[in-house]
């Protein structure tokens, strides 16, 4: 029978445990994935269980939400978290900690340990974007998380797929961004419910693949899974000698020729304009010629959907030799410290620095209305973040919208939502 | 803490009867549970219940709706369980929607809670109706009106985590926690 990658994907890791007439299925995940805010929750009842975790090994934990907290009540959540790694004895087991190194989704894609071809469960939605590098990687509640960690299995549907197709290569004003903004626009938040996107196309570099499946979520997909290519495998080779499995080939990565989708959409990449999501949907989606001239308040570089080196490089690119106007706040939250430094020793730092910039700690920061970069009612703030829903990023009567790092860099250099072709030129 | 958490169901599954709450579509958890109100303490997040819902922040505290109905993608967005917390909190103690997101499905069905979709969800009934969800025979009533509707039958495992009263009790009956 013919499969999907993500079929393919979830065979290897269920375990052939069932229920008569159900569609869901017993799987081990290879990697569990779990953040300060979201296992902390859970701590009381994995102490109340009393016994040992199934696979501290394959625990991948790290602090982010709360990195460093900001008030007291976070400074205990934390304590809680880091208590509990240090009771567990997961780090001795082999388990990882990575300790205010970024956002988990960025540092864990950074890691050897994200193996292509592997399942992924982790403790919050955008876990998707672990999919870049041909994972079925998926977002489960913390009571869900809690079973993984006690007996190490969960429970998972095998879903339908997606197709997209990315047809041709990326113009230099489009980004993996304005591909996920365009497909959220075209289908809207429930577009993808109930499936797994399946995406192909060598034109796009891994930080738009990673943006892609990150947003998977926002469409409601169960997941998002890139088709592995030489872009994949030289970003894993890149990690380590360990970064590809020895026993997998780029074949055995691919979907039969004649699996069956749900649907297929293909994206013609050339003839895309630049994309904004409006207040206060990411599906409320328009080409930014509509929206040019609204007047910002800030701009917001981060999170795990846009503060890689791309958008950093994209803004530091438009800003240098400028400085943004008076009034407008400039925050960059670089997405993880291995973003961070690589963005210093090529200078982008001091550039947006320069150009009037606000750095924060590689963190969730802003995006999740956690700290740093909160705005106000009133304010219009234009971010490279996932999510513009009404409250999440300050007070519920701020305005944001979601663009990629160009567009936010053009903004940047006037104040004004800014088309980045007229700047680029 | 401990008001937070679930315990196994000690009863059979019953039918959850009270007043309904109706919402349009794509209602995200960001809405119903802003995230500065995420916290370990039961006091913060209950008072964080629709925290950004336009014109709900008076309601949540006067409506006491046991049932929330609601339209497409009810719940899409975050993870964070203190969302479905905070609606246990507030004695919600049923969902039904044309559609749900897709971890806050999971969520309401492993703390317990009664969760549904069918494709009538929204146009049940207004805010403030009572009404019927009967998980086992799987009907949703307006007991005002009289009118009732077919909910969608749940897939049989979530069926049975349902009627265990959980995941962690489904677990524990299966004998799958060590």
């Amino acid at each position: 029978m013919s499969r999907t990658l993500t079929e393919k994907l979830l065979d290897r890791a269920a375990t052939g445990e069932t229920i008569a007439g159900s569609q869901w299925r017993e799987v081990r995940p290879d990697l569990v994935l779990g953040h300060d805010a979201t296992i902390a929750l859970i701590v009381d009842r994995i102490a109340r269980h009393g016994h040992p975790l199934a696979n501290p090994e394959r625990l991948f934990l790290v602090a982010d939400h709360f990195a460093p907290p900001s008030t007291v009540d976070r400074a205990n959540i934390l304590r809680r978290f880091l208590d509990f790694v240090e009771g567990s004895g997961l780090l001795e087991a082999g388990g990882t900690l990575e300790m205010m190194q970024g956002i988990c989704h960025q540092v864990l894609v950074e890691s050897p340990r994200c193996v292509p071809g592997s399942v992924i469960v982790g403790a919050d939605s955008h876990t998707t974007m672990a999919g870049a590098l041909g994972t079925f990687a998926t977002g489960l509640g913390s009571t869900d998380i809690l079973a993984v960690l006690l007996t190490g299995r969960t429970w998972l549907a095998v879903p339908p797929s997606i197709r997209v197709d990315c047809e041709g290569g990326l113009p230099p004003w489009l980004r993996g961004k304005d591909l996920a903004l365009w497909l959220l626009g075209q289908h809207g938040e429930a577009g993808a419910r109930g499936a797994a996107l399946e995406f192909h196309g060598s034109g796009v570099p891994m930080d738009g693949r990673l943006t892609l499946c990150n947003m998977a979520v926002e469409l409601g997909a169960s997941s998002g899974v890139w088709v592995p290519d030489a872009i994949t495998r030289a970003w894993c080779s890149a990690r380590g000698p360990d970064g590809w499995p020895a026993e997998l080939s780029l074949h055995d990565l691919q979907p039969d020729p004649d699996a069956e989708y749900l649907a297929r959409h293909s994206l013609q990449l050339d003839t895309l304009a630049p994309q904004l999501a409006a207040p206060y949907s990411p599906a409320n989606v328009h080409p930014v010629t509509e929206l040019v001239g609204e007047k910002v308040h800030q701009v917001f570089i981060g999170s795990c959907a846009g503060g890689r080196l791309e958008e950093l490089g994209d803004a530091a690119r438009l800003l240098a030799g400028h400085r943004v106007p008076p009034l407008l706040k400039l925050v960059v939250t670089p997405s993880s410290t291995a973003v961070y430094k690589a963005a210093l020793k090529r200078g982008y730092i001091e550039t947006l620095l320069d150009a009037g910039a606000v750095v924060t700690n590689p963190s969730c920061g802003a995006c999740g209305g956690i700290d740093k970069g909160l705005v106000a009612a009133g304010e219009v703030c234009l971010s490279t973040s996932n999510r513009n829903f009404r409250g999440r990023m300050g007070d519920k009567d701020a305005r944001v919208f979601l663009g990629s790092g160009l567009v936010a860099a053009a903004t940047a250099l006037t104040g004004r939502i800014t088309d980045p072709r007229e700047v680029l030129a | 803490m401990s008001r937070l958490l679930p315990g196994p169901r000690t009863t059979p599954l019953a039918p959850v009867v009270g007043r309904a709450m109706v919402f349009g579509d794509h209602i995200n958890t960001d809405l119903l549970h802003p995230s500065y109100f995420f916290s370990l303490d039961a006091n913060t997040v209950q008072k964080g219940f629709l925290g950004a819902v336009e014109g709900r922040e008076q309601a949540a505290s006067e409506t006491r709706a046991r049932v929330l109905l609601a339209g497409e993608n009810f719940g899409c967005g975050s993870s964070r369980e203190t969302t479905m917390q905070a609606l246990r909190l507030a004695g919600v103690q049923a969902l039904v929607a044309v559609g749900f997101g897709r971890i806050f499905f999971r969520n309401a069905l492993c703390l317990g809670l009664v969760a549904f979709t069918c494709p009538e969800a929204a146009s049940l009934a207004e805010d403030g109706a009572r009404v019927e969800v009967d998980p086992i025979a799987r009907v949703a009533r307006n007991l005002d009106t009289g009118r009732s509707v077919a909910l969608d039958p749940l897939d049989p495992f979530w069926q049975e985590v349902l009627e265990a009263g959980g995941m962690m009790p489904w677990l524990a009956a299966r004998g799958s926690l060590p």
